[in-house]
């Protein structure tokens, strides 16, 4: 099976009060932020390196995992960190941060699917960063392939995947065949929720995602990162989304006490305006 | 004087000469390699974070198997092995900050880690032949076999020559038969394989014995003790280990037969700096517990940390924690770059070591009653920290060490010249050459020029501070020649001075690489805790060269000498 799995970096979320906004209010000041990657696109790569091995042999690869992000030069730390981490290939779209917008990154993955054919796209539902939870989607209906969002569980079959996503009520169950694009929710990593055709029904793999062993960091030197530029893939650059200014959320007053009910009734009614 | 003095910074400053080539600029890191380092790093933090439990390894007294099997795939066992062994062939400087980042989230985990690749099979790196090398490392590297390094005994720790473990050469020359034992072996419980040292000539009074290194695996005749009991580091397996009749194949050899005490000191020179590494890594992290708490801890209205006392110790942690974090990773690039480190591997020991100390001291002090609690961190991190005032040689130890070795040189030099006088014309070289430096050191005291303008009076108080040790060193060789081996008080003050010498002269190559790359403003804080260490250091240097005009040296001696007599505190104030 290969597997192509759109990863983006986003500023480090537990550091969120490191993102500066210049007085302008023009644009969100990157320098000195911490990156990592998209947690909920690092769910999507175990996802595949589950798909792609035996779990109890997780060192015999069975497939190709295609790693790609978009982003100036230093995205490459994290396209090196997901090679460390299993992915065989990586690829990086050379763009500038804020020139992208979710309709263009899909129109571009959707001319990188067509080169590359993978058999499944498999991707974070959403970035932490801006939240859009759209690429997906988007990348779906412009393919025209078989989609589904928010995977809870995945399960290889002949030909295509039985995909769990869990609902008001209970859990829905797709059957997808390739070539297919599957957007993947946090449940995706528990212990019992991917199971490639190799894998026995009774292996629990452990919670979470695996981590990059220091030899295969070294090794993921000599693993291949190809650069394509954006023009490549997408001549018409435009973008659908225009952002007219940013501003941090106000600042938290200090909370008052109250004397007692009626006071806090007098409050709510006159200072909040809540009742 | 001999070019060979010129390949250890602290050699050379004993001789006067400030060797600036040797530590400026300040070591880099290469771009490549910080990157790698960087995830790396982030792999460690995360397993920490999800399976390591220092509070659970402590009161248990041992690491889950689940946690050293999942250290041992993350390849942590290997990380100074060459990659074509199976390790993940880190240089010094790597290694020494993935140790770092170890040892500030589990002291217990990071101790198993340095005997093991620190020490334990550090023999079979610096000295393994290439068969050796390829038995031994790929099942080292991947954790499948641990390595303990095997030495101290009973009546020898750093006294090697104490050794009783012995080992004969069988009848048909092609094995050793080992008897003996060794104490306090840290991964004895489960180490595979042993880096033991066995005198390999008869005891004989008064003669220096034969020491050669072996590995021996364990197997027929050798055997472990019960687990110590232990004040802090709970979770590392301390062991006696036994051998009897143990037959080891004479290729097990490491090094030359013989020659095991040069194998001895040189894993030691080089192990010394792990642990260096371990304290910059917890003294970072209880510098973070430090900042956190003072300014959560509120008292007469106001956090504590807004009182002066408090502050006082904040700044002097940071300071000296500075001045320990460029003294070893400047060593670091010594041993990458093959000079000798052997005396500057010392005091980043003894200086690593001291500053943990006080560190977490000031911080269980900070933090005050619940400091001194077993449901808080704090007591189980002082009892941790406090072996590394003791093992890899007691700092008492290092510190005569680093005296004398640093001495050594000087001393040879005296007496060279001495003999040269006696044949002036075949001396002539090595006459000029003290003439020069003598004149040298008479006129002017040799200049650190390379330091930034900007640490000017940091620069003057360590060029002022090199030529007294160097003058002093000279002194006290012509004074007492080979009885200053006994001389031990002068030993200490000879060496606490090369270790304030050597943290000043990291602080300013570290600090004038930062001015240089981001100017006064951007290298405010490496600027300031430079002056805040240069004026600690001074103070103790001013101290230690005033002791040796005056002080009271003898009296002292006297006391304790009478204190031995008299077996115990003499007073009773019924």
């Amino acid at each position: 099976m290969k597997i192509l799995v759109p990863l983006k970096r986003v500023a480090d979320p537990d550091n969120a009060n490191k993102v500066k906004i210049p007085a302008s209010g023009a644009t969100i000041e990157t320098t000195g932020l911490e990156w990592k990657p998209n947690p909920f696109d690092e769910y999507a790569l175990e996802a595949a390196l589950r798909l792609t091995e035996d779990g109890k042999a997780p060192k015999v690869r069975a497939g190709e995992v295609v790693v790609v992000t978009f982003g100036p030069k230093e995205t490459e730390t994290t396209l090196r960190a997901a090679l460390a981490t299993g992915a065989d290939r990586a690829i990086r779209v050379d763009a500038a941060d804020d020139k992208l917008d979710g309709h263009l990154v899909a129109r571009a993955l959707k001319a990188l699917v067509e080169r590359e054919k993978p058999d499944l796209v498999l991707m974070g539902k959403q970035a932490v960063d801006g939240d859009s939870n759209q690429v997906g989607q988007i990348l779906a209906e412009q393919l025209d392939y078989p989609m589904a969002t928010f995977a809870a569980t995945m399960k290889e079959e002949a030909g295509g995947l039985l995909v769990g996503r869990e609902v008001d009520g209970g859990v829905i169950t797709l059957r997808v065949k390739f070539p297919a694009v599957v957007t993947v929710d946090l449940r995706i990593v528990a212990p019992t929720s991917v199971y490639s055709m190799k894998t026995a029904p009774a292996f629990k793999y452990n919670d979470g995602v695996r981590f990059a062993a220091l030899p295969a960091i070294m090794a993921a030197k000599k693993k291949p990162l190809a650069e394509v530029k954006l023009a490549d893939l997408a001549a018409d650059q435009g973008l659908r989304v225009t952002y007219h200014g940013f501003q941090a959320p106000p600042a938290r007053k200090a909370g008052i006490k109250v004397k007692d009910v009626t006071d806090l009734v007098n409050r709510l009614k006159n200072e909040a305006k809540a009742l | 004087m001999p070019a060979t003095l010129e390949q250890s910074f602290m050699k050379a400053l004993f001789h006067g000469v400030i060797a600036e080539d040797m530590i400026f600029p300040f070591p880099e890191t290469p771009k490549e390699e910080r990157e790698n380092v960087g995830v790396m790093l982030d792999t460690v933090r995360r397993f920490f974070n999800t399976n390591v439990d220092s509070k659970k390894i402590d009161q248990e007294h041992r690491i889950d198997e689940s946690v050293l099997t999942g250290l041992k795939e993350l390849g942590l066992f290997g990380l100074q092995i060459p990659q074509e062994h199976g390790g993940v062939g880190l240089s010094t400087h790597s290694y020494l900050r993935v140790m770092q980042e170890v040892a500030g989230r589990d002291t217990s985990v990071a101790v198993t880690l340095g005997a093991h690749q620190s020490i334990g099979l550090k023999a079979l790196l610096l000295f393994g032949t290439a068969d050796q090398k390829k038995r031994y490392l790929p099942a080292l590297a991947t954790g499948e076999k641990v390595a303990a390094f095997a030495l101290t005994e009973p009546g020898a720790g750093s006294d090697a020559a104490g050794i009783k473990t012995h080992a004969e050469l069988s009848p048909d020359g092609q094995s050793f038969i080992l008897n003996g034992s060794k104490i306090w072996i840290t991964n004895g419980g489960f180490a595979d394989i042993f880096t033991v040292f066995a005198r390999t000539s008869p005891a004989e009074e008064g003669k220096k014995p034969k020491i050669t290194a072996f590995f021996v695996e364990r197997g027929k005749g050798v055997t472990s003790g019960p687990s110590e009991h232990k004040l802090g580091i709970r979770g590392t397996s301390t062991t006696e280990i036994f051998f009897e009749d143990v037959v080891v194949p004479r290729e097990n050899v490491i090094g030359e037969v013989g020659k095991g005490f040069k194998v001895a000191m040189e894993v030691l020179n080089n192990g010394r700096l792990g642990l260096a590494a371990g304290c910059v890594g917890l003294s970072q992290t209880l510098v973070k517990m430090a900042i956190e708490r003072v300014q959560e801890r509120r008292a007469f209205g106001r956090s504590i940390g807004d009182y002066g006392m408090i502050k006082d110790k904040i700044a002097g942690m940071l300071a000296s924690l500075y001045a320990l974090e460029s003294m070893t990773y400047l060593t670091a690039s010594m041993v990458d770059t093959k000079a000798d480190y052997s005396i500057e591997s010392a005091i980043c020991k003894v200086m690593g070591s001291e500053t943990l100390w006080s560190i977490v001291n000031e911080t269980l002090q900070i933090a005050a009653g619940i400091g001194y609690m077993q449901d808080y961190p704090y007591e189980r991190m002082l009892r941790d920290a406090r072996i590394n005032l003791i093992f890899e040689g007691t700092n008492e130890i290092l510190r005569a060490f680093i005296a004398l070795s640093g001495m050594a040189g000087p001393g040879k030099a005296l007496v060279e010249v001495a003999r040269a006088m006696r044949e002036p014309i075949k001396g002539f070289g090595l006459l000029s050459d003290f003439a020069v430096r003598k004149a040298r050191s008479m006129l002017g005291r040799e200049r650190a020029t390379r330091a930034h303008p900007l640490l000017s009076r940091e620069a003057v108080i360590f060029e002022e501070y090199a030529g007294e040790l160097a003058s002093q060193t000279e002194a006290l060789l012509r004074k007492h020649g080979r009885d200053i081996a006994e001389m031990q008080f002068a030993q200490r003050r000879i060496a606490d001075e090369a270790i304030d010498l050597f943290g000043i002269a990291a602080c300013l190559a570290r600090t004038s690489r930062a001015i240089e790359k981001r100017g006064e403003e951007g290298a405010r804080r490496e600027i300031d805790l430079t002056t805040v260490f240069t004026a600690m250091a001074h103070k103790r240097l001013r101290q230690n060269a005033s002791d040796y005009q005056k002080n009271d040296d003898e009296l002292r001696k006297a006391v304790a000498v009478r204190a031995y007599q008299d077996g115990a505190y003499p007073f009773d104030l019924l």
